[in-house]
C-alpha cells in the first residue's frame, strides 16, 4: 500500500511538472492583466527548439536556453498584438496557439523520430518546478515588483500614476510566461520523453490555462493543483479496471467548471485580477 | 551525321512518348503526418517502395487529411490526374464511396474498410499471427507472470491482436496475465508513458503496445524491462530491450494491386469483390523489431533456455517453437493458426469449436477477450 502511494505520488509529480511550469507562467501573465491562450503553441515551439538545439549541438543545457528564448519570443509577438496594439487577447492567444503548433510541426519535420544522445533527468525538473513555485510566490506577494505586477492586473491606472510603465510590465510578464511555457516544452522533449514529434504537447498547454484559474492565480496553490491533476491522470490508468477512464480524464476540466461556478456564487476562491483581459490604454476611463 | 542524330533523337522522343502514355498515376491520402513512427509512415514507405519497383508509376500524396475532409481532397487529386487513389484510414470509408460514385473512372482502394463498389477495393495487412508469436516470447520472459499491454482504442482490431498475444503468453506460461490499459488515442506519447508507468507499478515486467510512437519501448528500457516493437522498426530506440515485434510491408499489396491495374486485370468495373487480407504467407507482415531480424539475438539464449511441452512438437524451447510456428504460418497451407479451436473467451464461453478456425469476418468483428486478459474490455459480449 505504501509502495502504491509512493509511485502514485512520484508519477503525479512528474506528469504535473509541465502543467505546473506552464501554469506558473500563465499565472504571471494573467496577474499582470493579460490572458494568453497561446500556451499550447509556445510549449510546442519550446519543445522543438529544445530538441533541435540539443540534438544538433549535443548539449541539452543549450537546448533548454533555446526553448526559453524561442517561447519567450513567440510570447512577445503575441504581446505586440495584445498589449501594444490592444488586440483582443483571446483571439490573439488562439492565433498564437495555432501558429505555434503549426510552425513547430512544420519546422520539426527533419527531427521526427531522431534519437537524443544526452537527456536531462526528470527529477531535476520536478524539483525545479516546485522550487520555482515557491520563489515565484515569494516574488509576487512579498516584493515591490511583485506588487507592481499584481497592480498592473488589478488597477493599471494606479500603476501608471506611480510612474511605472504598464505596457513594459505587461510585456515582461507575458514574455516570462512564454519562457515558462518553453521550459515546460523542454521538459517534454528533453526529459519526460526525450524525442520530438508533431503533437508532443497533446493538450497540456490547455490544462495549464485551466490550472491558472483552478489555482485562483496563486503560485503555491498551483503546485497543489498540478499535483492533483497529475494524480488524476496517473490514476486514470492505475484504476482503469475499476473506474471509467473517461471520467477521470474529464476530472480536471470538471473541477475548473466547479471552481468557477463556486466563485461566481461568491462562496469559493476567487481572485481573478480586476483588469484581466482588458487592454490598457493611457488616459482612458474604464 | 546530322540526319543520324536527328533520327536517334526522334526515336528516343517516340519511346519517351510511348512510355509517357503507359504511365499510371497513383495517389495516397494519409490521416497522419508521414514523419510519425506509425501508420502513415508505414504506408508512405510502401508508396516509395512501389514507386521504385514500378518504372511506369507516378505517385503523389497528401498527409494529415482530417477524416471529415477526405472528399474535398479526393476531388482535388482527381483533378490533378490521379487514376488510382489509396485512402489509408478507416474513417475515410464513406467519403471514399461517395467520391467513387462521383468519379466512376477513377480506381479507389480503401485500407481497413469493409464497404466495396465496382471501383472501390479494400485491403489490409494484419498482424494477429505475429502477435501470437510475440506472446510466446513474452510468456517465456516474464518472471512476475504479468505482461503489460498499452492499447490505443478498444476496437475489434486491437481485441484480436491482444487476444492472440494472450493466447501466446498462456501457451508458454499457463498462469500468466496480460494487463491491458487503454489510452483512447492512436498517438499520444504522454498518455502512453503514464499508462506504461502504471502497468510497471502494477507489476508488469514485459510490455507490448499499440500506439504510434516508441514511447512504451523507451520508458520500459529505462527500467530495464523488455518490450515488443509495434508497426515500424523501433528496435534502434532500445537495442538491448526490444525482443521482437510486428513490421508491415504495405508495398507488397500496393505493387500487386497497381501491377494488376496496369495490366488491365483490375478495372473501374470489377473491384466489387477485391478484398486483400494479407498475412505472413503473402509477405505483407514480418516478425521483428527491425527488418530482417525476427528475434533480437540478445534474447535468443533466454528463449532457448525456456522449454515448453507442445502438443505438436513435444518438448521444445520457446525459441524453436516461435521459429517452427512462424514457418508454418508463413506457408500458404497455414498448418497452424493462433485461433485454432477449441478456444474459449475469458469468461469460459466456447468461442471457436474444436477443429475450426475463425473466419476473416469473425476476426474482423471480434469483441471477446482471450483467457488471461485482465482489465477493462468495453463492449465485451456476455
Amino acid at each position: 500500500m505504501e509502495d502504491w502511494l509512493w509511485t502514485a505520488l512520484l508519477r503525479a509529480l512528474a506528469f504535473g511538472t509541465p502543467i505546473l511550469l506552464a501554469g506558473l507562467g500563465e499565472i504571471y501573465a494573467e496577474r499582470s492583466g493579460v490572458v494568453n491562450l497561446g500556451v499550447e503553441g509556445m510549449m510546442a515551439l519550446g519543445a522543438l527548439a529544445a530538441f533541435a538545439t540539443a540534438q544538433t549541438s549535443g548539449s541539452p543545457a543549450l537546448g533548454l536556453l533555446a526553448a526559453l528564448a524561442a517561447a519567450a519570443l513567440a510570447a512577445l509577438l503575441f504581446a505586440m498584438a495584445a498589449v501594444g496594439l490592444r488586440a483582443n487577447q483571446y483571439v490573439a492567444g488562439l492565433a498564437l496557439s495555432m501558429l505555434g503548433l503549426g510552425l513547430a510541426g512544420l519546422l520539426g519535420k527533419p527531427f521526427e523520430g531522431a534519437p537524443l544522445e544526452r537527456t536531462l533527468p526528470e527529477g531535476a525538473f520536478v524539483a525545479g518546478a516546485l522550487l520555482l513555485a515557491l520563489a515565484l510566490w515569494f516574488f509576487l506577494q512579498h516584493t515591490y515588483w511583485g506588487l507592481v505586477l499584481r497592480s498592473a492586473g488589478e488597477n493599471p491606472e494606479a500603476v501608471d500614476a506611480m510612474g511605472v510603465n504598464v505596457f513594459l510590465v505587461r510585456y515582461a510578464a507575458v514574455a516570462f510566461g512564454g519562457a515558462m511555457a518553453g521550459l515546460a516544452g523542454a521538459f517534454l522533449s528533453l526529459a519526460y520523453r526525450p524525442s520530438w514529434a508533431d503533437g508532443i504537447t497533446s493538450g497540456l498547454g490547455w490544462i495549464a490555462v485551466a490550472l491558472a484559474i483552478f489555482a485562483s492565480w496563486h503560485p503555491l496553490k498551483a503546485a497543489l493543483a498540478a499535483l492533483f491533476f497529475g494524480a488524476l491522470y496517473h490514476l486514470s490508468y492505475r484504476l482503469q479496471a475499476q473506474v471509467t477512464p473517461e471520467l477521470l480524464k474529464a476530472m480536471p476540466y470538471l473541477f475548473v467548471v466547479l471552481v468557477l461556478s463556486l466563485s461566481a456564487l461568491g462562496r469559493g476562491p476567487s481572485g481573478a485580477p480586476e483588469a484581466l483581459g482588458t487592454p490598457y490604454e493611457r488616459g482612458e476611463r474604464r | 551525321m546530322r540526319k543520324t542524330v536527328l533520327t536517334v533523337l526522334l526515336v528516343l522522343l517516340g519511346a519517351l512518348g510511348m512510355a509517357q502514355g503507359d504511365k499510371l498515376k497513383a495517389c495516397w491520402i494519409y490521416v497522419g503526418p508521414v514523419g510519425d513512427y506509425g501508420w502513415s509512415h508505414a504506408h508512405d514507405q510502401g508508396r516509395l517502395a512501389a514507386e521504385k519497383a514500378l518504372p511506369w508509376l507516378e505517385t503523389q500524396y497528401v498527409e494529415s487529411v482530417p477524416e471529415a475532409q477526405a472528399e474535398a481532397y479526393i476531388d482535388r487529386l482527381v483533378k490533378q490526374g490521379c487514376q488510382v487513389i489509396f485512402a489509408t484510414s478507416f474513417g475515410y470509408m464513406d467519403s471514399v464511396l461517395a467520391a467513387a460514385r462521383k468519379h466512376p473512372d477513377v480506381i479507389f482502394a480503401h485500407a481497413t474498410g469493409f464497404k466495396r463498389a465496382p471501383n472501390v477495393a479494400t485491403y489490409m495487412a494484419d498482424f494477429y499471427q505475429l502477435y501470437y508469436l510475440n506472446g510466446l516470447m513474452a510468456g517465456a520472459l516474464t518472471r512476475s507472470g504479468k505482461v503489460g499491454y498499452v492499447g490505443a482504442f478498444p476496437i475489434p482490431e486491437l481485441k484480436r491482436h491482444i487476444s492472440a498475444f494472450a493466447l501466446g503468453v498462456r501457451a508458454v506460461n499457463p498462469d500468466a496475465e496480460v494487463l491491458v490499459r487503454w489510452i483512447y488515442e492512436w498517438y499520444n506519447p504522454a498518455a502512453a508513458k503514464e499508462a506504461t508507468e502504471a502497468l510497471i507499478a502494477d507489476g508488469a515486467d514485459v510490455l507490448a503496445f499499440t500506439e504510434d510512437s516508441p514511447t512504451v519501448i523507451q520508458v520500459a528500457a529505462k527500467k530495464g524491462i523488455p518490450s515488443f516493437s509495434h508497426y515500424s522498426p523501433m528496435q534502434s530506440f532500445a537495442p538491448d530491450y526490444v525482443v521482437s515485434g510486428q513490421l508491415v510491408h504495405w508495398e507488397k499489396i500496393y505493387i500487386d494491386f497497381l501491377a494488376k491495374v496496369h495490366a488491365g486485370v483490375y478495372t473501374n468495373k470489377n473491384l466489387q469483390d477485391v478484398d486483400y487480407w494479407w498475412l505472413l504467407p503473402q509477405g505483407a507482415v514480418e516478425l521483428g523489431g527491425e527488418f530482417g531480424v525476427p528475434v533480437n539475438p540478445k534474447f535468443i539464449p533466454a528463449l532457448k533456455a525456456k522449454k515448453v511441452k507442445s502438443p505438436v512438437f513435444g518438448e521444445i524451447s520457446v525459441y524453436d517453437l516461435v521459429m517452427k510456428e512462424l514457418a508454418l504460418m508463413s506457408d500458404v497451407e497455414l498448418a497452424f493458426d493462433p485461433f485454432q479451436g477449441p478456444v474459449t473467451d475469458r469468461q469460459g464461453k466456447l468461442r471457436v469449436p474444436a477443429g475450426l478456425r475463425m473466419t476473416k469476418q469473425q476476426l474482423e468483428t471480434m469483441e471477446w477477450a482471450a483467457p488471461g486478459v485482465t482489465g477493462p474490455w468495453p463492449n465485451e459480449p456476455k
